[in-house]
C-alpha cells in the first residue's frame, strides 16, 4: 500500500512528466500546403507571428492571439476602421510593410517571427521574404470564398496551436449560415432577385461571384462572366449591360469611409443613364459591406444576414440585425456593441432606413 | 496625288468622323435593329412612337450612347488638334499634348481627388486645375530661357517627372481600393460621359478648337525661324501664348473627362501630313477629323468587344501604333 502523500507526490511527478510530452505533442513541427501549393515547415512552437495579409491577421485576432501579432502592415493600420475597433493594440505594433506588400526587410528580420503570413497575390514577394529572412511564409486566402475562408481559420488555427478555437468559430459560422439557408429554404429560382454589384468606388466594376449574395438568397447578375478559378474576380461591364441585365438591386461598396465614397446611394439614384432601372426606380439600391482586404470574419456573417433581410423582408422580419451584429462580433473578437460601432463609422443607419 | 481625288480624300476625311458617329450609333453590347434605332432617335419628335420604345432603349440611345459618342468626337478632335498645334510650334515630331506636362498633372489632381479629397472634391476638377498648373509652372520657369523652344521641352519633361513622382507617392500611401478607382481613370475611358460632363467640356473644346482652326493659317507662318516669322510681321510671343494656352486648355478639358488617353496627339498629326502634306491650313481639320474618328473606332471596341469593358486608351494605342509603323514604312518619313 503506498501512503498518500506518497502517492500524491508519485501522481504529480507523473503529471509533470506527462504534462511537457503532451504540449509537445500538441505543437509537433508540421508541414503544410499553402495557397500556392508550396508544402511550408511550420515550427512546432509559434509564440511570435507577423502578418502581412489583412484578412489573416484579423484570424489571429479572432483566434485569441492577438498577443503574439510582433508588426502591423500598413493597410490593417492606416485604412481599416473596423480593426481599430476590433483591436486597440494595434497601434502600439510596429510598423513592417507599405501598400502593396513593400515590407522593410530590416525591420522584419529584427523583429523575428516565428512565422509570417503573406498574400498569394505575389509569388516572388513571398519568396524573397522566405529566402532573405529565412523565416517561413506561409502565403494563404480566402480569395473570397467561403469554402476556403473556414480552411483558412482552421489552417492559422493548427499553425497558432488554437485548434479548439477555430473549431469553435468554424461552427458558429456554418450554424449561421445554415439558419439562413434554412429560413429561404423552399424559395423558388424566380424568387431571387437579380443583384448587381458595384464594387470599389467604380459604378460599372462588379465582381463576378460574391458568395454573401448567393448565401442570402440573390443571384448576381455578374455571375459566369469571367470564368474566375482562382477566386473572385472583378469586371469592369458596359453601362448597356447594366441596363440589359435589369437587376431588382444594386448593391454598393459601403466598406469605404463615408467622406471617400465617390459613388453613393444618391449618385446611383439621381444617375439619369440608368434611371429607367427597375432597381432605381424602385430606390432598391443599398450599401454593403464588401470586400476589404477580402474579408473580416465576423462582418461577413452579419453582412450575409443583411443582404437576406433586404432580398427576403418577408423571411427575416423578425431578424435584428443589431442584436445579431453585436452577438457575433462578440463571440467573434470578445468585444461589446462591435457591430454597433462600426456602424457608427461607416453610418449604417442612412443604409436602409435613412434615404 | 492628282489634284481633284486628293480633294475627295480630304473631303472624305472630313466627313468621316460623322459617318463612324452614325454607325457607332448601332454599336454597343445591347443589340438594337437599325429600325428601333431610327425610331427611338426620332422619337422625340414623334411623340406616338416614344411610347412605343422601351425605357431602357431609350436609354441606352440617348443616355449612354450619344453623350458618350460626342464626347469622343470632341476629347479625340482636341488631342489631335493640341498635338499638331505644338508640333508645329516647336518644330518637333516628338512633342505630343501631353508634352507640357498636362497629363502627370492631370493624373496628380485625380489621385488627390479619389485618395485623399473622396467625392468632396470630383476628379475632373482637379485633373483640370493641375492639368493647367502643370503648364503654368513650364511656362513660368522657362520663360527667360536664351532658347525658348528647348527650354520650354525640357521644362515640361521636368515638371512632367516632378508630377509622376508627386504621383507614385499619393499611390504609395493609397489604399488599394482608392487605387482601383484611380488606376481605371489613369488609362482613360468614356464610360462616365454624361450630358452634364458634355455640357461642361464641350464649350470649352469647342471655343478652342475654333480658336486653333481660324488660327491654321497662322501655323504655317509661325513653322518658319523666329527670324523669318518677325520679318513677315507677325507678333510672335503673342501668336505662341495664344497656342500654348488653348492648346493647353482643349487637353486639360479633355484630359479631365476622359482621363489619360495616349498617342492620339502624336500619331494622328503625323498620319495627317503623311497623307495630305505638311500644309497647316490642312493638318489641322484633317486631325480634327481623325483624330475623332480614331478614338470613336476605338471606343467603339473597347465597349463592344467583350461582355467587360477595357479602357479605351489601350486601344488607341494597340490601333494607333501599328497603323503608325505600316504608314511610317510606306511614306519612309514623317516630318517633311
Amino acid at each position: 500500500m503506498v501512503h498518500r502523500p506518497m502517492r500524491r507526490a508519485f501522481l504529480l511527478l507523473v503529471a509533470a512528466l506527462l504534462v511537457p510530452s503532451f504540449s509537445a505533442f500538441a505543437q509537433t513541427p508540421t508541414t503544410l500546403t499553402d495557397t500556392l501549393g508550396r508544402n511550408i515547415a511550420i515550427p512546432a512552437k509559434v509564440e511570435r507571428v507577423l502578418s502581412l495579409q489583412p484578412e489573416i491577421t484579423r484570424l489571429v485576432v479572432a483566434l485569441g492571439a492577438a498577443d503574439r501579432l510582433v508588426g502591423i502592415d500598413f493597410f490593417l493600420r492606416n485604412h481599416d476602421d473596423l480593426f481599430k475597433v476590433v483591436f486597440p493594440g494595434q497601434a502600439k505594433l510596429p510598423l513592417v510593410s507599405m501598400a502593396n506588400y513593400n515590407v522593410n526587410l530590416e525591420v522584419l528580420a529584427g523583429l523575428a517571427p516565428d512565422v509570417i503570413f503573406g498574400a498569394p497575390e505575389d509569388r516572388n514577394v513571398i519568396e524573397a521574404i522566405e529566402t532573405k529572412t529565412r523565416i517561413p511564409v506561409v502565403a494563404l486566402s480566402s480569395m473570397g470564398r467561403f469554402a476556403r475562408l473556414l480552411e483558412e481559420l482552421r489552417l492559422v488555427g493548427r499553425i497558432l496551436g488554437r485548434e479548439e478555437r477555430a473549431r469553435e468559430l468554424a461552427s458558429g459560422f456554418e450554424a449561421r449560415l445554415s439558419g439562413i439557408r434554412s429560413r429561404l429554404e423552399g424559395l423558388p429560382h424566380s424568387s431571387r432577385p437579380k443583384v448587381f454589384l458595384s464594387f470599389w468606388n467604380v459604378l460599372t466594376n462588379t465582381p463576378v461571384f460574391y458568395e454573401p449574395v448567393n448565401a442570402a438568397g440573390g443571384a448576381n447578375a455578374a455571375e459566369g462572366l469571367l470564368s474566375s478559378y482562382a477566386g473572385t474576380l472583378n469586371a469592369v461591364v458596359p453601362l448597356e449591360k447594366v441596363l440589359v441585365w435589369a437587376p431588382d438591386i444594386i448593391l454598393l461598396h459601403g466598406n469605404y469611409p463615408p467622406p471617400r465614397r465617390e459613388l453613393t446611394v444618391a449618385s446611383v439614384l439621381a444617375d439619369r443613364r440608368i434611371a429607367s432601372l427597375e432597381a432605381v426606380r424602385r430606390r432598391r439600391v443599398y450599401y454593403t459591406f464588401g470586400f476589404w482586404n477580402w474579408w473580416d470574419f465576423a462582418e461577413v456573417q452579419v453582412e450575409t444576414a443583411y443582404l437576406a433581410k433586404i432580398f427576403h423582408p418577408d423571411r427575416f422580419a423578425d431578424l435584428d440585425l443589431t442584436a445579431l451584429g453585436n452577438s457575433v462580433f462578440r463571440e467573434v473578437y470578445g468585444i461589446e456593441n462591435g457591430y454597433s460601432t462600426l456602424c457608427r463609422i461607416l453610418r449604417c443607419e442612412e443604409w436602409v432606413h435613412g434615404r | 496625288m492628282a489634284a481633284k481625288p486628293r480633294r475627295a480624300l480630304f473631303v472624305f476625311l472630313l466627313v468621316l468622323p460623322l459617318l463612324v458617329f452614325v454607325a457607332s450609333l448601332y454599336v454597343g453590347t445591347s443589340s438594337i435593329s437599325p429600325a428601333v434605332l431610327a425610331k427611338t432617335l426620332l422619337s422625340p419628335f414623334v411623340p406616338s412612337w416614344k411610347a412605343e420604345i422601351p425605357q431602357a432603349i431609350f436609354d441606352i440611345v440617348f443616355a449612354i450612347r450619344l453623350p458618350r459618342l460626342l464626347l469622343a468626337l470632341a476629347v479625340g478632335a482636341a488631342l489631335a488638334v493640341s498635338g499638331a498645334s505644338l508640333q508645329s510650334l516647336f518644330k518637333n515630331p516628338l512633342v505630343n499634348e501631353y508634352i507640357l506636362g498636362i497629363s502627370s498633372g492631370a493624373a496628380f489632381g485625380a489621385s488627390l481627388s479619389f485618395v485623399v479629397f473622396g467625392s468632396r472634391i470630383p476628379p475632373q476638377i482637379l485633373a483640370f486645375a493641375f492639368a493647367v498648373l502643370a503648364v503654368v509652372l513650364v511656362l513660368l520657369i522657362s520663360r527667360r530661357s536664351d532658347s525658348p523652344v528647348v527650354s520650354v521641352l525640357l521644362t515640361g519633361v521636368i515638371v512632367s517627372a516632378f508630377f509622376s513622382a508627386l504621383l507614385s507617392l499619393v499611390e504609395y500611401f493609397a489604399s488599394p481600393y482608392s487605387l482601383q478607382a484611380l488606376f481605371f481613370w489613369l488609362m482613360g475611358n468614356l464610360w462616365k460621359a454624361g450630358w452634364a460632363d458634355l455640357a461642361v467640356s464641350l464649350p470649352v473644346i469647342g471655343a478652342g478648337l475654333a480658336v486653333l482652326l481660324l488660327m491654321r493659317w497662322r501655323f504655317n507662318v509661325l513653322s518658319l525661324s523666329d527670324e523669318e516669322a518677325r520679318s513677315l510681321g507677325v507678333r510672335l510671343r503673342r501668336e505662341k501664348f495664344i497656342v500654348l494656352a488653348t492648346a493647353t486648355l482643349i487637353t486639360a478639358a479633355a484630359t479631365s473627362v476622359a482621363g489619360i488617353i495616349g498617342w492620339i496627339g502624336l500619331i494622328v498629326p503625323h498620319l495627317v501630313r503623311m497623307i495630305g502634306g505638311v500644309d497647316n491650313r490642312r493638318v489641322l481639320p484633317l486631325s480634327a477629323a481623325l483624330g475623332a474618328t480614331v478614338l470613336l473606332i476605338a471606343d467603339d471596341i473597347a465597349r463592344s468587344l467583350a461582355a467587360f469593358e477595357v479602357p479605351v486608351g489601350i486601344f488607341t494605342s494597340l490601333i494607333g501604333i501599328p497603323l503608325f509603323i505600316i504608314l511610317l514604312r510606306r511614306a519612309g518619313k514623317v516630318w517633311r
